[in-house]
């Protein structure tokens, strides 16, 4: 901690804030603009295709001096006048390099070189309540040659949410930062989310909703989540939550259990039939069990829990929580594959 | 006075633990959210003395837009209404000068009155409004009265912390949202931009910074320049300031009685893609689509059909940008439009006129494809 003290101090500006010259120059900064000093000459914003009769914008960042950009997929990049315009108000045609369906990610490059831009650092040491700035082209107050807006917050989650568009549930299972700052206006989208030091630990979400909330998410998503993006070594799987992810084998998934069908989507997911010698059978599943939880993730209809189910791999060791009567009962359950 | 040596070491602490990401609990002097808050009333109280309650009588609400702009919408889709008050404004001058924002006056009222810190009131006269930066001038007859002291305008950096103060929820002290300096020089130059919540709880009061010294004057400010054009992003983290030299340069003329009113070309405009021999891919552009008679683009020689490229030299996207740049463009200035006419471009100087010396438009716009018909002769 010292250490951070001492290089944090000798990093900011002494700022002298008196007006008064009796009174003794402070030795303190007022404000976070060391941090945006370092950061915002890489944050670009982009113009692309045509939606409905104004222009599309949003923001990404520089993330190599040979003209990498880092942003979030979208329609807005479907143009073939996809345009960046940079810091200090230079303009560059934008390529795009390559597009995660699932974390929604795009890297593009523009012609430059020796180019102001970030690299990624972990975004794990940043705690709820800890400061973060995020930067971005926001109702496109930015206009011509000026410079991205910038806004101050704190981290306020973080956390593995469901997440729709639309009322339709988006495939990316990984973790989000969530943010108390404003990150869900359009042109945000693809911005820096960076600590108090100007470092780039995420990039902000396009225009969601959380599944939990029904209203609009201020998130960002992880370094941690972004690098293989980076590297070119992500799969477009998922992210999938560490305990699913890890151990088993390939296969489908099997426990073995038939849940009622009552012909409506949207019902709870009662045990109909537990198949003689399966999984579920073994671990005491039982008829007219209402599952609740799979792993302390809450199931709450057919439709979660085979969309749960689907994403579990054969051998993997799973906790299924179910209400039997007025019990509820928790059971281990090793996950089978999908008999022939 | 300054800030206290306590309250500067209480915030040089808190960036220093939030910097380093991990705040540490065994540090005997870590910083606390009462050393912050200790840091926040300070410089409130500071700027506390300068900031006047304002309230009105009279007035009705503001209903027809300004020419060729939208009424502000509030969110969820519904017209906003001007509510009862009070609001905010800034004692700019010792001897009766008081600050404010136009939006405070959109209902035209008929009387208005001044309630300084200390309890005393007085009646205000509204001398003058600046439209373009939606600042207002008051005066009233008092004396000695405590002025608002500014911050070093070289020294507003982007990063800093910025808190806006107002009178407009009532109570014994300035209320007050806490953010940062998030650009400067925006809307063609005319204002700060900050993250701090702004409202009509605080337009017209002042945006200060950690020392209680004043940065700029809360005002609404997006949108396509219509009166209340701005206030649908109120507490958005989207808000604007007008920077002392703004306010300098206006108050002299307010103070004469002069109001500032921002210039209209006469035209109406859409998106219109260009006649293309090539497949697809040419982008909508701005197409003049009727001219108002009489108005400086007819004297100006502007016809439907042609296409605007640029304001002043620098490239137009779209429509509601151009609209937006031009409502900070002042009555009486000369504009360049570039523009497009059958495959030629040429600049067009036009002179800006007020909203009330432009005409009615004697045609509907054309509706349908493009227009072909770049020769045609203007409206009569």
């Amino acid at each position: 901690m010292n250490a951070a003290m001492v290089g944090l101090l000798l990093l900011v500006p002494l700022t002298t804030v008196a007006s008064d010259p009796d009174t003794v120059p402070p030795v303190m900064p007022n404000s976070v603009a060391v941090a945006v000093e370092r950061a915002l000459p890489a944050v670009v914003k982009l113009y692309g295709a045509t939606i409905g009769t104004a222009y599309g914008y949003g923001t990404g960042v520089l993330v190599s001096a040979d003209g990498l950009v880092l942003t979030i997929d979208s329609v807005l990049l479907d143009a073939s006048n996809l345009r960046a315009v940079l810091h200090d108000g230079r303009r560059f045609r934008a390529e795009v390099v390559r597009r995660d369906p699932v974390r929604e990610l795009a890297l593009l490059r523009i012609a430059g070189q020796r180019l102001p831009h970030l690299t990624l650092s972990p975004s794990q040491s940043l705690l709820p309540g800890d400061g973060v700035l995020i930067a971005g082209n926001a109702f496109k107050v930015a206009e011509g040659e000026e410079t991205v807006s910038v806004f101050h917050g704190v981290l306020a989650a973080r956390t593995r949410l469901e997440l729709r568009r639309r009322a339709q549930p988006l495939d990316y299972a990984g973790e989000v930062l969530v943010i108390d700052a404003i990150a869900s206006n359009p042109g945000m989208a693809g911005g820096p989310l960076l600590d108090t030091r100007g470092r780039l630990v995420g990039v902000i979400g396009p225009i969601v909703e959380a599944g939990a909330t029904n209203t609009r998410l201020n998130f960002a998503l992880p370094a941690e989540e972004i690098e293989p993006f980076l590297l070119g070594t992500a799969s477009t799987r998922p992210a999938e939550p560490p305990e699913v992810a890890s151990g088993g084998r390939g296969g489908k998934p099997y426990l073995g259990i038939r849940l009622f069908r009552l012909g409506y989507q949207k019902v709870a997911a009662y045990v109909d039939r537990v198949a003689p010698g399966s999984p579920a059978a073994t671990a005491g599943v039982r008829r007219d069990d209402l599952v609740v939880a799979i792993d302390d993730r809450r199931v709450g209809s057919i439709d979660e829990y085979e969309r749960m189910v689907s994403r579990l791999r054969p051998g993997q060791t799973i906790r299924l929580t179910v209400k039997r009567g007025d019990d509820v009962v928790e059971m281990k359950l090793v996950v089978g594959e999908q008999p022939q | 006075m300054s800030s206290s040596p306590i309250a500067l070491a209480a915030w040089t602490c808190l960036i220093v633990a939030v910097g380093a990401m991990s705040t540490d609990q065994s540090v005997g002097d870590a910083p606390t959210d009462a050393d912050r808050a200790a840091v926040v009333r300070a410089a409130v109280a500071r700027v506390a003395p300068s900031i006047v309650t304002i309230e009105t009588i009279g007035g009705v609400q503001p209903v027809e837009p300004a020419p060729g702009t939208q009424p502000a919408r509030r969110r969820g889709g519904t017209e906003f209404r001007i509510a009862d008050g009070p609001t905010s404004g800034l004692i700019y001058s010792a001897d009766g000068m008081i600050v404010s924002s136009s939006f405070n006056f959109a209902r035209d009222p008929s009387v208005i009155t001044v309630v300084l810190a200390d309890g005393r009131r007085f009646v205000g006269r509204l001398l003058a409004r600046d439209s373009i930066r939606r600042l207002a001038l008051l005066r009233i007859d008092a004396a000695d009265l405590p002025a608002a002291e500014w911050a070093d305008p070289a020294g507003v950096q982007v990063g800093q912390y910025a808190m806006a103060c107002g009178r407009g929820f009532g109570g014994a002290v300035p209320s007050v949202s806490v953010g940062i300096v998030s650009a400067l020089r925006r809307r063609s130059g005319h204002a700060i931009q900050t993250d701090a919540k702004l409202s009509p709880a605080n337009y017209g009061g002042p945006l200060i910074d950690i020392d209680g010294r004043v940065l700029g004057i809360c005002v609404p400010l997006a949108g396509g320049g219509g009166e209340l054009a701005g206030v649908e992003w109120y507490d958005s983290g989207i808000g604007f300031a007008i920077p002392r030299a703004g306010v300098e340069a206006a108050v002299p003329r307010l103070a004469r009685g002069e109001n500032i009113e921002p210039g209209r070309v006469g035209v109406l405009l859409e998106m219109k893609a260009p006649e293309s021999e090539e497949e697809g891919e040419a982008a909508p552009r701005v197409q003049i689509v009727g001219v108002a008679d009489p108005s400086p683009a007819r004297d100006a020689g502007l016809r439907p059909g042609d296409a605007i490229l640029a304001l002043d030299g620098a490239a137009v996207g779209d429509v509601p940008e151009l609209q937006r740049r031009l409502s900070d463009v002042e009555a009486g200035t000369v504009i360049t439009l570039t523009i497009e006419r059958a495959g030629q471009s040429m600049d067009v100087k036009v002179k800006l006129a007020a909203a009330r010396n432009i005409g009615s438009f004697p045609q509907p716009p054309p509706v349908g494809p493009p227009t072909t018909q770049p020769e045609r002769p203007p409206p009569s």
